[in-house]
């Protein structure tokens, strides 16, 4: 019987040891065996990596002021399986999300544990809606910190900072897609940090378990060479041009020939980059810089330049201008009025075709193209700014008989109204073409400089002797007798040259009774303190008023004045009174339009 | 026949010594596990209470900048330039002897015009 009993617990002891020696096998296995494997699964559980978003640069005019600003806003996210009462937290949730609270019960009970519902909540409703979910005691929507874009000016300088936007619809993050905001992305963007964390079952972040982190670097600031109120004074002027003349575009361009840094640049149409969604993709164009155009008479200072600078004509040379009609290569060139013999500087004042074709015609197609290239045409200005084109200048090898006579006159070529900015920048500053710069320097977010641009110059394309001479008789073009007497800004002396090109048709040929006019000039003309460009196209007034020296040139000297107060610039002249052209469309001219 | 007591030869005495030695290892274990729970427990609060700071923090500074942002706005040019076409706001001439001239001011000609005006007032 005692043996028994013995034998008994002898098997229940041994039973119990294989017992426990199974289980601790067991634990050994899956706490040393299975170690790397369920550390990764808890991990992947429990663990994440939480990205601590860089603040985008801002964006500021060279006087510091802000251009591009950023507002914190919240995206929230749905985690469905942490939603314990869907209906309570969808009533709760709904007003604020903008979403209909039945679909939002009907995701809260999808048992997602990613959705999306909003990436803009605005910082105090986000504040709020946290508040009253910790007050009633539910959860499951995890509010992210997230920035937009905002833009004080909103429409004033669209053009130029451009916009944010995603990559794709499934980004998380917005970069910069067209303007400033896309060129200077690697400035702006910064770096995000991140931290990796560890939450609870109700995910909560469990502070202590904080593992590796890694500060943001927020992102720099780029200061533009944009002067605000240069900006205003363009972007007003060509506000009311627009309305007035109502054309199909408009673009304005204020450069600081010296520099080549552009102190205003404006387009019309134009967008709210707040509001992309209500506006045309025709809006959202950079013409300054993304449009062709035929430049037509503006063009004359190049051939003017050209055959100045290679000495087949001097300040005495007279060409004779066919009294008005030149039969060339089987076709008719005609001037608006005809003129007999004249020297180069009567060809600009006056804007002969005859004559700028003459001069093109003595210096060859070849020395013409070198010069036509030499003033920038042909070629991207490198301006620090996405979508630029080169316009388009064919080689003389595909040059037909009449593109050396059309060329001259601004025809068969077709430049940007910033390439054209910067070639009368090289004769307002004595014959250097410069790079135009729109970035002035960029800055950390404490303010300190980390690189400053340059001024640079790109080539010099004719003597100061030869930019000194044109420019004395761009001079006289807004002087009595000149086709741009409206450009005249009392108390300065302006030099500058006017435009007036017929739209070119899509189909071929050109528009009847449509045309693109310009003026360009710079003050005062003995030191440019700045070059701008007016262009207007294809304007609703009647024919006889479709000039550049009617239409733009009294633009340009509204804004010519008014920027020179601004500038504080020392009148050089006695003051004359002008009379204004009045844009009516009765086709009624005011004094002093000749052309 | 003398009777005697029993004696008790497998008596399971008290060892008073031993045994408040293992009361006190374990009364040692148990401290320390209470402690490190405790420890836990404090590092946990603490932990709580420094997501809380953050979260007041990242609070403040997002309204800090959603001010700054609204100020911004409020005193951008676009902003100023339509609240004084609206007559919210007006410009104030500065009295002449008020202004510090760092350029010297240009003298008008006989005619007494300097500069015109900006065309706008003479304009249809």
């Amino acid at each position: 019987m005692r043996l028994k009993t013995r034998h008994r617990a002898v098997i229940a002891c041994a039973c119990a040891g294989v017992l426990f020696t199974g289980f601790s096998a067991r634990l050994v296995y899956l706490q040393v065996g299975k170690h790397e494997e369920f550390t990764a699964a808890a991990a992947q559980k429990h663990s994440m990596k939480e990205t601590i978003v860089a603040r985008r640069g801002l964006i500021t005019d060279r006087g510091g002021e802000v251009l591009a600003a950023n507002v914190p806003v919240r995206k929230v996210i749905l985690d469905s399986t942490h939603v314990a009462k869907p209906g309570e937290l969808a009533r709760l949730a709904a007003p604020y999300l903008d979403i209909d609270e039945a679909t939002l019960e009907k995701e809260m009970r999808s048992g997602t544990r990613y959705r999306v519902l909003s990436r803009t909540l605005a910082e105090e409703k986000a504040a709020e809606l946290r508040r009253k979910m910790s007050d009633a005691s539910l959860r499951g929507l995890y509010f992210r910190e997230e920035t937009t874009r905002s833009y004080p000016n909103r429409t004033m300088l669209s053009h130029v900072l451009g916009f944010l936007g995603r990559k794709d619809l499934n980004a998380e993050s917005t970069i910069g897609i067209e303007g400033i905001e896309r060129s200077m992305e690697h400035e702006l963007c910064g770096q995000d940090g991140f931290r990796h964390i560890e939450r609870d079952r109700t995910g909560l972040e469990i502070v202590v378990y904080r593992g590796a982190e890694q500060a943001p670097r927020n992102g720099n600031t780029v200061e533009l060479t944009i002067d605000m109120g240069l900006q205003a004074i363009l972007e007003a002027e060509l506000d009311t041009a627009f309305s007035e003349l109502k054309p199909t575009t408009a673009t304005a361009v204020i450069a600081d020939p010296h520099t080549g840094e552009i102190l205003a640049m404006a387009s019309r149409p134009t967008f709210d980059p707040e509001f992309l969604g209500e506006s045309k993709d025709e809006e959202k164009k950079n013409r300054a810089i993304m449009d062709v155009l035929e430049p037509g008479s503006t063009f004359k200072i190049v051939v003017a330049s050209a055959a100045l600078n290679e000495r087949v004509v001097n300040d005495k040379t007279k060409i004779f201008c066919e009294n008005g009609s030149f039969f060339y290569g089987g076709r008719i060139l005609k001037d608006v009025h005809g003129y007999g013999q004249m020297g180069v500087f009567d060809i600009l004042v006056k804007s002969s075709n005859i004559g700028s074709a003459k001069m093109a015609l003595m210096l060859g197609e070849d020395k013409y193209y070198e010069y036509v290239r030499g003033f920038g045409f042909g070629e991207k200005t490198g301006v620090n700014l996405p979508g630029e084109v080169a316009g388009i200048l064919q080689p003389p090898q595909r040059w037909d008989k009449l593109t050396i006579t059309r060329m001259p006159m601004g025809h068969a070529i077709a430049v940007t109204p910033l390439q054209l900015t910067m070639a009368m920048s090289v004769i307002a500053n004595g014959g250097k073409l410069m790079r135009p710069q729109i970035v002035r320097a960029v800055r950390d977010p404490s303010g300190d400089i980390i690189h400053s641009v340059k001024p640079e110059v790109v080539r010099e394309v004719i003597p100061q002797e030869t930019a000194r001479f044109v420019s004395s008789a761009l001079a006289a073009v807004t002087r009595q007798g000149g086709t741009a007497r409206l450009a005249d800004v009392p108390g300065f002396s302006v030099a500058g040259k006017t435009g007036t090109a017929q739209k070119v048709d899509p189909k071929g040929g050109y528009a009847p009774g449509e045309y693109v006019v310009s003026f360009i000039g710079y003050l005062p003309a003995e030191d440019p303190a700045f070059v701008c460009l007016v262009l207007i196209d294809d304007a609703k007034v009647t024919g006889g008023l479709n000039y550049g020296g009617v239409l733009a040139a009294p633009v340009f000297a509204r804004i010519a004045e008014k920027s020179a107060r601004y500038m504080n610039l020392v009148p050089t002249m006695k003051a004359e009174a002008v009379l204004p052209v009045a844009f009516n469309q009765n086709g009624t001219q005011a004094a002093g339009t000749e052309r | 026949m003398t009777t005697t007591a029993p004696a008790f030869t497998h008596s399971n005495p008290i060892h008073i010594a031993p045994l408040v030695r293992w009361l006190l290892v374990a009364v040692a274990f148990i401290g320390y596990g209470l402690v490190f729970v405790y420890v836990k427990n404090q590092q946990h609060q603490l932990g709580q209470a420094t997501r809380v700071v953050e979260r007041q923090i990242a609070e403040e500074r997002a309204t800090n900048e959603v001010l700054l942002a609204r100020i911004t706005t409020l005193s951008s040019r676009a902003a100023l330039q339509r609240k004084l076409q609206q007559g919210e706001i007006a410009l104030k001439p500065i009295a002449q002897n008020s202004i510090a001239m760092l350029t010297p001011p240009a003298e008008a000609g006989d005619d007494g015009i300097l500069r015109t005006a900006a065309m706008d007032p003479i304009r249809p």
